[in-house]
């Protein structure tokens, strides 16, 4: 059985798809007087099902009913987000392309460890809702009770634990700065490096390794199994009850962990500053929107409003800190 | 155990509400046809769908989501069997006796076969998980590197059976295939092997490698046939064959039940799962049938092992995130998702104070499992048209959707470019004899195999004494062992057997 298609046929069979993809496409390129005139792309430089795509897909509806376009999610996931930021980058910067990444560490990471081809600041924050923390947690079966018998036992014999950590991690560099400030040599503790949060997260949950130092609101479907010891931020976080570092080493200096929310290109905030206003009060009004701060915190996704100077300001710091201590990152 | 008081509690919440069940049937659907497009992930259709669950009930949301799920975990085998293209790692053991069952004209009994054991091996597999659901969620966590790391070796040992007729040739795939898994950035933040090219860094695409070493490097061989199938007689499109090859699927009990539990135990380790689980099984299977020469061949058995255990992949990862709130894959992080979204965390207090909504949950994915041996009938006999189109329209269009699906994976060219050179790569190794299959093996492992002797090396310090304090690693070694005696002690006996007819005839 051959189906025969003669050539008459598939040349009009052609041609009117032509046809109709001409009729079709000068309205989208001619109307462009008011921003926004066409739907927009939302960049995730993470694959489908982590946090910024969740986070990406719950918030996109609302904002895109205040912006009056609807909104595709695109992910490029990989490299330690590398991939997906350069992309968002080639994107031209009309204000057609939105990005929703982890910003603090990946940004830096991609700088300072992967010869990325763009600077942090060729990125601008708009609103950075999530902010995770370092958490350094244990087994409850492991017998260590509190932060105090850690620091012990490490100064005794770095080797004495096992601790469970991902490789170029903010949460490396906060171990290793913890280490200088209370006395344990650096070079002897016994690393064991897991390529996600999630892995290092259960192997301490199983007791596999002694402590592990992981972003702590991930830690939460866990709270049964683990012994939260140590929070890196200068105020209790999610009700662990834990110590903090700013308490145990009072000059120790850390930084947060994951940044995560939303971004436009550093060139659309000064060459477009009015489409850039629109975008920047869309998501101001989306944040605060109580239907909105419902939906997502019952998705556990973060919908703060810190606005765009908190959150440059604070990606740019924790940038700086990665660069100080940039020897912890490479040198794995 | 079963709490009976809870089970008659989830009774009554799935006959309260119609509106659960409607959505079963579009769910399988859906599962199906993404499943069975190559490139398109279990995850990638549970995401897309996961936002139209928000405007749903819980209950009926989650049962739409697994309904994907259940779908697309057979929806793989499809492709796998008609055009040796896996579109998922989990289907790759499928390929190796389905495909070539189909090049014979068997593709009615194969696509039969297959979808029987997955459906017997779903049931199984939540069968197991009712029961064990509890104790199944103390051990994961429990699971080291050292035991990780036996369980890789163990898949592995597959390389041997895969190596033809020239053992040296397939442990060089294999062990090409291993170097393969090692290119990227690993565990410990070294970078090997990625030329400078910023994709590499994950490692090779996994997925549209597999698709060039197996389905492109075949497809370029076949140029010159003019049918899939040689005979046109065999070419035949038959209900009967199909529901034939359930029956083939029953007699092999012992195989699925095994496939089943390797599928439960392995698919519930996180980030192991079905893609390993599937291996195993086949490379049991083969070793422990008395027929173990004609797997690669042809042998219905090598699909019922495959298919059997990476559908009960499906309950293990389950038992997984329902149990302790972490997900296993992609697929069980977006279940997770939907479960926030409705004000639900998953864990062991969700168990616990939730009893009947799980076994509610489980028992949905009994009743899918049983549709989908309906559904899914319908959709193999529609597929399995294909065996009729000419090769000369064929090729360039599985090529095409090869092309497609690789792009779609992550949307960029990484992957048509990794499937351009792998079919190369494939199609060299097939015309100078060398297994593909023991080099996608090598690469499907060679990640696990490394980084986790890597954290064993780290938390160990060296010391081999560690190993005496890990008993579930040394139970996993000594089961392999036992079983690889068992089984050359069997085929010993086999063989002295035959040995002992051939003296007396």
């Amino acid at each position: 059985m051959t189906i025969k298609y003669n050539r008459r046929s598939l040349l009009k069979l052609t041609g009117g798809t032509l046809a109709a993809a001409s009729v079709a496409s000068p309205s989208i390129l001619f109307a462009q007087d008011s921003y926004p005139s066409r739907p927009i792309n939302v960049v995730v430089p993470f694959d489908t099902g982590g946090y910024n795509d969740r986070l990406a897909r719950a918030f996109a509806p609302f904002l895109s009913q205040r912006l009056g376009q609807p909104l595709n999610i695109i992910n490029r996931g990989g490299a330690g987000a590398l991939l997906g930021h350069s992309y968002f980058l080639q994107q031209p910067d009309d204000g057609y392309t939105l990005l929703c990444t982890s910003a603090a560490p990946f940004l830096p990471l991609n700088v300072l460890t992967q010869n990325a081809p763009f600077a942090v600041t060729d990125f601008h924050m708009m609103n950075l809702p999530s902010r995770d923390y370092t958490m350094m947690a244990t087994s409850t079966e492991s017998g260590i009770t509190s932060i105090e018998d850690v620091i012990n036992q490490l100064k005794a014999d770095p080797r004495s634990l096992t601790i469970g950590i991902q490789p170029a991690s903010a949460d490396l560099v906060n171990l290793m700065l913890l280490a200088d400030t209370v006395g344990i040599s650096r070079d002897e503790l016994r690393l064991v490096t897991y390529d996600g949060g999630g892995p290092a997260r259960n192997a301490v949950a199983g007791n596999v390794v002694d402590i592990a130092l992981v972003g702590g609101q991930g830690f939460l479907p866990l709270a049964d199994k683990i012994v939260p010891l140590l929070i890196f931020d200068d105020a209790p976080r999610d009700n662990w009850g834990s110590a903090i570092v700013t308490e145990v080493a009072p000059g120790a200096d850390f930084v947060l962990g994951s940044q995560r929310g939303w971004g436009v290109h550093a060139s659309l905030v000064e060459g477009s500053p009015e489409i850039y206003q629109t975008i920047l009060s869309a998501v101001e009004e989306t944040s605060k929107a109580p239907e909105v701060i419902e939906a997502l915190s019952s998705a556990q996704l973060a919908t703060d409003w810190f606005g765009p100077e908190v959150s440059n300001r604070s990606l740019l710091a924790t940038a700086a800190v990665m660069e100080q201590h940039l020897s912890i990152l490479q040198g794995s | 155990m079963i709490d009976l008081a809870e089970l008659s509690d989830a009774f009554t919440i799935l006959s309260s509400s119609w509106s659960a069940w409607i959505f079963v049937i579009p769910g399988l659907l859906l599962g199906l046809f993404f499943g069975s497009m190559p490139g398109i992930s279990i995850t990638m259709a549970m995401a897309i769908f996961l936002p139209m669950t928000l405007y749903m009930d819980f209950l009926p949301a989650i049962i739409f989501l697994t309904s994907i799920y259940t779908g697309a975990g057979f929806g793989g085998s499809v492709p796998a069997i008609l055009m040796n293209i896996p579109g998922t790692s989990s289907a790759v053991a499928t390929t190796f006796d389905g495909y070539p069952m189909s090049r014979q004209g068997r593709h009615n009994e194969a696509l039969g076969i297959a979808l029987a054991s997955s459906v017997i091996g779903t049931l199984v597999s939540y069968i197991l998980l009712m029961f064990l659901i509890e104790p199944v969620s103390g051990i994961v966590l429990k699971m080291g590197p050292l035991e990780l790391f036996f369980v890789a070796i163990w898949g592995l040992m597959l390389l041997g059976s895969l190596a033809g007729e020239s053992i040296a040739r397939g442990l060089l795939a294999g062990t090409f295939g291993l170097l393969l898994g090692t290119v990227g950035m690993n565990s410990a933040g070294y970078i090997r092997g990625t030329m400078d090219i910023p994709w590499l860094l994950d490692g090779v695409p996994t997925i549209p490698a597999m698709m060039g070493l197996l389905a492109a490097s075949q497809l370029l061989n076949l140029v010159n046939t003019k049918h899939l199938i040689e005979d046109e007689d065999l070419r035949r499109i038959s209900m009967r064959k199909i529901t034939g090859g359930f029956r083939e699927a029953f007699q092999h009990k012992t195989i699925i039940g095994r496939g089943a539990l390797i599928g439960v135990v392995i698919g519930s380790i996180p980030g192991v799962g079905s893609s390993i689980s599937n291996l195993l099984s086949y490379s049991e299977a083969r070793r422990n049938a008395p027929d173990g020469d004609t797997f690669g061949k042809g042998n219905p058995k090598g699909v019922i092992a495959a298919e059997s255990a990476n559908s009960s992949s499906e309950g293990g990862a389950m038992a997984t995130m329902l149990a302790l709130g972490i997900p296993g894959g992609g697929a069980t992080a977006i279940l997770l998702a939907a479960f926030a979204m409705h004000n639900v965390v998953g864990g062991p207090s969700f168990i616990a104070n939730n009893k009947d909504v799980v076994y509610a949950i489980i028992m949905s994915n009994f009743a899918q499992a049983l549709l989908l041996l309906g559904v899914g009938l319908g959709f193999v006999y529609i597929a399995s048209y294909i065996v009729r189109v000419p090769m000369r329209y064929l090729i360039p269009s599985v090529l095409v959707v090869a092309l497609f699906g690789s792009y779609a994976i992550n949307g960029t060219a990484s992957g048509p470019i990794t499937l351009a050179v792998f079919s190369v790569i494939g199609w060299g190794m097939v015309r100078y004899n060398y297994p593909v299959a023991a080099a996608v093996v090598g690469l499907i492992l060679g990640n696990l195999v490394e980084g986790n002797l890597l954290r064993t090396y780290q938390i160990s310090g060296g010391e081999l004494a560690y190993a005496l304090e890990r008993p579930g690693a040394l139970l996993i070694l000594a089961l392999m062992v036992v079983s690889f005696g068992l089984s050359a002690f069997s085929k010993m006996r086999r063989k002295r057997k035959a040995g002992v007819q051939m003296g007396a005839s």
